[in-house]
């Protein structure tokens, strides 16, 4: 299998990039990993180029470039050019910690859609509170505005991808709703809830609340890209607040409170732990043609270790391939 | 490349895209008035065009093409075909 990487994407490219990759290397010894960006700064950083393919690209797409006119524009970019080998069948997959709105256009207009995928979904795996097994939010925010068929389309593409690469039988699909009744939400919300529930292939649970989603009521929590931009985003801006909230006010305390904290050090380790999310590697694009994955931009070696190991599964898996076959087979309209 | 050859290529590329019958495929036809394409749709069928065509068309003119007579105008005037 070959993985082609935007190796110039991210606040810590290419070093931990690399970094991450050469991990990956060692452990996958059926993998070789296309690594596209600047030579001169990779070539130094590479212990060891076994299975490891330096291709020199000479434009980047930075955080400011406007997305789709920079993937059309910039045609010498290293994102576009590793997502161009993933389309001339060079590469199985494609990842990048860069621009989002870049790597999704990439995904979508280099890639390109599944033809009956109607709009592919940005899907993170965040955690949830009493189990290591975490879930899946889609769309997370690739669309603005949404349609009752995509959400059933992301019920339907989550759910093989919480069974092939977090090996969860029978995934829980869940409608993120303004409550759990089946007549809850606008019509759309009322409409999607109606698709989901008519396919019995799948595990269908029924409406989910925003209030609920980290206890882990299900294993796919579907939704529109607008509310599933806004839900992700307080939930990292709430767990961020609260540890913020708690470290001032321990170290602002007298002794005995520090000596409570200190006494305590080992549950907020726990804490922290818990909303790690790089074990489940980066958020992935579904419903283009092959494996797209974004992992945050800040990501270090470790979580772009982890995104390499779940696009292997991907891959391994032929979670793509499984789509696309039962879309192709089904009679689901695209519009 | 005659201009009802042009049509055909394009044409072939609605058929494909947006599941249409070819004999629906006129001059008047308008992306999002009678195709309900949205953005995304839009910047699809203009990379394609790029892509079968063998040019660049700017944002800026790619904006203007509303119909299949638009799309099939810009490449007579425009493009440098692929031959």
């Amino acid at each position: 299998m070959k993985i082609a990487i935007d190796a110039m994407g991210g606040d810590n490219a290419p070093q931990a990039i690399i970094a991450g990759v050469q991990r990956a290397r060692d452990e996958f010894d059926d993998t070789t990993f296309l690594v596209f960006g600047d030579e001169a700064q990779i070539k130094p950083l590479l212990t060891d180029n076994t299975r490891i393919e330096i291709h020199h690209t000479t434009e980047v797409i930075t955080g400011e470039d406007e997305p789709v006119k920079s993937i059309r524009r910039k045609k010498q970019a290293s994102m576009v050019l590793a997502a161009q080998a993933v389309k001339d069948g060079t590469a199985d997959a494609f990842f990048s910690c860069g621009n989002t709105g870049a790597v999704l256009a990439s995904g979508i207009f280099i890639v390109g859609r599944i033809k009956q995928i109607a709009r592919p979904g940005l899907m993170p795996t965040l955690p949830t509170i009493n189990t290591d097994d975490g879930f899946n939010l889609l769309d997370a925010g690739a669309n603005a505005s949404s349609k009752a068929e995509y959400l059933y389309q992301y019920g339907r593409m989550g759910g093989f991808y919480a069974e092939d690469v977090r090996g969860i039988k029978n995934p829980r699909i869940g409608l993120l709703n303004n409550g759990t009744e089946y007549d809850k939400g606008d019509d759309i919300h009322k409409e999607a809830y109606q698709l989901l529930k008519a396919d019995k292939a799948i595990n269908f649970i029924g409406n989910v609340e925003a209030t609920n989603i980290l206890n882990g009521p299900a294993d796919v929590v579907v939704t529109d890209g607008f509310t599933g931009n806004a839900v992700l985003k307080t939930i990292e801006g709430t767990a961020s607040a609260m540890m913020h909230i708690l470290k001032h006010n321990l170290l602002e305390s007298g002794l005995k409170v520090k000596i409570g904290a200190g006494l305590s050090k080992n549950a907020f380790k726990k804490v922290q732990a818990k909303f790690d999310t790089a074990r489940y590697g980066g958020a992935v694009l579904i419903g283009v043609k092959a494996p797209v994955v974004k992992a945050h931009g800040a990501s270090d070696e470790r979580s772009v270790y982890y995104a390499m190991k779940q696009i292997h599964e991907m891959v391994a898996k032929k979670t793509v391939a499984k789509v696309i076959t039962y879309f192709s087979s089904s009679k689901t309209d695209s519009k | 490349m005659t201009e009802q050859e042009i049509f055909d290529k394009v044409a072939a590329i609605l058929e494909d895209r947006f599941d249409l019958d070819k004999t629906k495929i006129t001059n008047d036809l308008n992306f999002k008035n009678d195709l309900e394409a949205d953005s995304i749709d839009i910047v699809e069928f203009v990379i394609e065009l790029e892509d079968t065509f063998g040019a660049e068309i700017p944002d800026e003119d790619a904006e203007k093409i509303q119909t299949v007579g638009d799309a099939v105008n810009y490449i007579k005037e425009h493009m440098i075909t692929k031959e």
